[in-house]
């Protein structure tokens, strides 16, 4: 197999770098051993939210530069405040190009509500989630509506409600609860228990009368304006759903991201694999890279978990990985590796330093910023020390940020996603270049 | 007691995204998925077998909770292991004759003009459905005359010329449906330079495996793995086949289902077309005539598992005059004998109306699958004729020679 790329996972990070190189004309494949990260996400893309956890970032734009200033190796500042702004323009087109949406609130943060009830501060959302509507009626203290379909036991709107009024934005409007019965619905006789955001979205994709939903909302949410519903209106015609129950029923209706898994990181995951595919791009989901061999600081080639006699060669190589819980790192007693080249890592030798104080402390854990080191063009250096340069490491992968406290997460994948894409096309095109001299 | 070495189960974080990507769970609410029927319940059977539940029939082993599992839960070999360890196997006819591909196969290809014609008339369905539960609606595969084994013992000589040599593991359809498709292989692999040899085989096990008949699959698997080891162990052959399911069977369900020691066949054992492909990337590419055809292209459940889609679309990028139309991956619902049987038929279809529907708007020349049951679904459900990639490399070939 010969590619001009190789990318190792197939989550946001890669995805994105995917579709860079795909876009450009390169051969790309894309390695991916389960599904990705998206598949428990918002499906809301942050850029950044805060500095030190505490306070909150409204206009990211313009406190990049400031970030960048204050932490120096984070990857940010390997990307470059103009890189970040290319990469997001780039990736808004690209799932618009597709079909999908993503409302920016003016280049301003905006937040979304998460199940308990809890606001996150984020930057581009699906339009379910944040539009100019829901924006503009935000304004006038609208009279909401938090409801449930019975039987779907990941959602507790009283919960959601009682944590929306302790904050100060939601302080002065008025908030019910209720839930309805989906009318028709056929459930597994023997586990009616079984009954998660998956299977009420196909529901409604499948088989459900819109006109019988739209009244039963009707009944519940009274004279509300706003209508939040768990994100669970369809995969394949969610546009329609949501179109047509705002048509009948006359409220906004909003989306609130469940618990895994979640349907709207789940249209994100589809609209870019789609893409990608579009493009030409080769996706290998039933695969995992288990090495490779590296020479020189060259990676020459990779094998897989499956076909480890098979010798996979690309001019360049990407590894997005992905965190701890992706499989991207592990740790045992002594240390934290990097199983697919034990690439070399960042982080704290002393194990009683790698939580935090508390599980939901603003200073979040440490363990989070851990990660590949890497130099400032993404190449990382391999077991022996030396640098591999035609081998490139983006998202969560990455050393030296923290998600969870910054506001980073999908902000740094797009941002290095697209960083590593742009220079593995002018390897290629350098070296067609050369080869052409 | 637990088995402390398989808690794989253990592994699952209830995320309940193979759910997500299961085609059954899509379209019935008679089962629960992949997460609940396998890790979830698993625990419950481990402490107490009444606990077992009627809905692992409707597991279709497509792989495909396996594919998007993020914490690598082997969940369709934990619900594939419990119908064998915990679901009592009833005596039934039907299962028993649609799991002895070999048998029904020996038998048929010495009468096969009248199996062919007995199965085709709307009476002996009509019986089939009402006696047996096998649904009127399905069409059976057609039997050739005579079985490949016996042509290729006619035409062993030729392959003595060659000086790189391959095992050809052809598998029952090839065996006893489909001669073309085993001469079509020959004829490719010669134009490769590469020799044909053909061990004693037996049905590689995977509908013996989906019918629950553990115990005949191992004594197949057990004959597969020595007479295959023994034909490769002096050499550094290989050993292919062109069926994807077999090719997975030898490869993977032999270790990791029925717990058996394939070491000797294992790293040997791959799928016709990455061979090929291997020797294309080495610029031994046979000429070929432009097709002039449009096709679109199915990727098998198990072919996807073994992630060996790209060798299948590498070689047939390779085919000059060949509009290729990717279909997006999705299981087709046949899953061999699955859409055989009465009480999946619907599910079968419903699960396969998305990729009928997606062919019949691209309107292509062909269709090309790598599996044989796939090849059934879809020519029982389009007006398109549905061929192995093999075969359409071989037609390449074939025009180049005239």
């Amino acid at each position: 197999m010969n590619y001009d790329c190789i990318i190792i996972g197939g989550g946001i990070a890669g995805l994105t770098c995917g579709i860079k190189c795909a876009s450009e004309g390169l051969r790309c494949a894309i390695i991916s051993s389960g599904m990705s990260a998206l598949h428990f996400s918002s499906g809301s893309i942050d850029l950044l939210g805060s500095h030190s956890g505490q306070d909150v970032i409204k206009e990211p734009y313009t406190e990049l530069n400031r970030f960048i200033e204050e932490n120096s190796e984070h990857p940010y500042k390997k990307c470059g405040a103009d890189t970040i702004k290319d990469a997001f323009s780039f990736f808004q087109n690209e799932v618009s190009a597709q079909g999908l949406d993503l409302f920016s609130n003016e280049e301003k943060n905006h937040f979304h509500v998460t199940p308990v009830g809890t606001l996150k501060t984020t930057f581009l959302s699906q339009q379910s989630v944040f539009n100019k509507k829901i924006r503009d009626a935000f304004f006038r203290k609208p009279k909401i509506a938090v409801i449930n379909i019975d039987g779907f036991r990941d959602f507790y709107p009283a919960v959601g409600r009682i944590n929306l009024k302790k904050n100060r934005l939601f302080k002065d409007c008025e908030i019910i609860t209720g839930s309805i019965s989906l009318p028709d619905i056929k459930l597994n006789p023997k586990n009616p228990h079984e009954f998660r955001s998956i299977d009420i979205c196909r529901i409604f994709d499948s088989y459900l009368d819109l006109n019988k939903i739209s009244s039963l909302i009707s009944s519940v949410a009274g004279d509300a304006d706003i209508v939040g519903i768990p994100a669970f209106l369809g995969l394949n015609n969610y546009t329609v759903i949501i179109k047509s129950l705002r048509e009948k029923t006359g409220y906004i209706i909003y989306e609130i991201p469940t618990l895994p898994p979640s349907i709207l990181g789940i249209r994100l995951d589809n609209i870019l694999k789609s893409r990608y595919a579009e493009l030409g791009g080769v996706f290998i989901a039933g695969d995992r890279v288990i090495g490779g061999k590296i020479s020189n600081g060259i990676l020459e080639y990779i094998h897989t978990e499956n076909h480890p006699e098979t010798r996979l060669y690309a001019g360049s190589y990407v590894l997005s990985t992905g965190s701890f819980f992706s499989g991207g790192m592990t740790s045992n007693v002594e240390k934290i590796q990097e199983p697919v080249f034990d690439l070399a890592i960042d982080y704290d030798k002393g194990r009683e330093n790698w939580r935090g104080q508390a599980f939901f402390h603003p200073q979040s854990h440490p363990f989070l910023s851990f990660g590949v080191k890497t130099n400032d063009y993404l190449n990382p250096y391999g077991p022996s020390g030396e640098l591999i340069e035609n081998l490139f490491c983006t998202g969560a992968v990455l050393s030296h940020y923290d998600p969870v406290k910054e506001g980073t997460g999908s902000g740094v994948a797009i941002s290095t996603g697209f960083l590593a894409g742009t220079q593995i096309v002018q390897r290629k095109t350098g070296q067609n270049k050369r080869d052409h001299d | 007691m637990i088995n402390l070495e398989n808690i794989s189960f253990d592994h699952c974080i209830k995320c309940t995204i193979c759910t997500g990507y299961c085609p059954v769970a899509k379209v019935t609410h008679l089962y629960p998925g992949p997460k609940q029927s396998g890790p979830d319940l698993e625990r419950l059977r481990i402490k107490n077998q009444r606990l077992v539940d009627a809905s692992l029939k409707y597991c279709n082993n497509c792989k495909r909770c396996e594919i998007a599992c993020p914490s690598d839960v082997k969940i369709a070999d934990i619900i594939g292991s419990a119908k064998w360890k915990y679901s009592k196997k009833k005596l039934s006819l039907r299962d028993f004759l649609l799991s002895r591909t070999d048998l029904m196969g020996r038998v048929s290809t010495f009468f096969s003009p009248i199996v062919n014609f007995f199965t085709r008339l709307s009476v002996v369905k009509f019986f089939l459905d009402v006696f047996l539960n096998i649904p009127s609606k399905r069409k059976f595969p057609k039997y050739a005359y005579k079985t490949f084994r016996q042509w290729f013992s006619k035409n062993r000589d030729s392959q003595e010329n060659f000086e790189r040599k391959i095992v050809y593991f052809h598998g029952c359809y090839v065996n006893y449906n489909d001669h073309d498709l085993g001469k079509a292989a020959v004829a490719v692999l010669n134009a490769l330079k590469i020799g044909v040899v053909i061990a004693r085989e037996k049905c590689c096990g995977v509908p013996l495996i989906a019918n629950s008949y553990f115990k005949k699959a191992c004594k197949n698997a057990n004959h597969n793995i020595k007479t295959l080891g023994k034909a490769v162990e002096s050499s550094d052959m290989k050993i292919i086949s062109s069926s994807s399911s077999c090719t997975f069977a030898l490869k993977y369900e032999y270790a990791n289902l029925l717990e058996l020691d394939n070491s000797p066949i294992a790293d040997r054992t791959e799928y016709i077309t990455e061979i090929i492909y291997q020797e294309f990337e080495k610029g031994n590419i046979p000429k070929m005539k432009p097709v002039n055809i449009k096709a679109a292209y199915h990727a098998p459940c198990h072919l996807e598992r073994m992630g060996s889609v790209i060798y299948t679309i590498g070689i047939l990028k390779k085919i000059p005059g060949l509009e290729l139309k990717l279909l997006h991956s999705e299981c087709c619902g046949m899953s061999g004998t699955y859409g055989f049987k009465k009480e999946c038929y619907q599910i079968s279809q419903d699960i396969g109306s998305d990729i009928f529907k997606k062919i019949d708007k691209i309107k292509p020349d062909l269709v090309i699958t790598d599996c044989e049951t796939c090849k059934w679904q879809i020519e029982e459900n389009t007006v398109y004729e549905t061929i192995h990639p093999v075969t359409l490399l071989s037609r390449a070939l074939e025009a180049n020679n005239s």
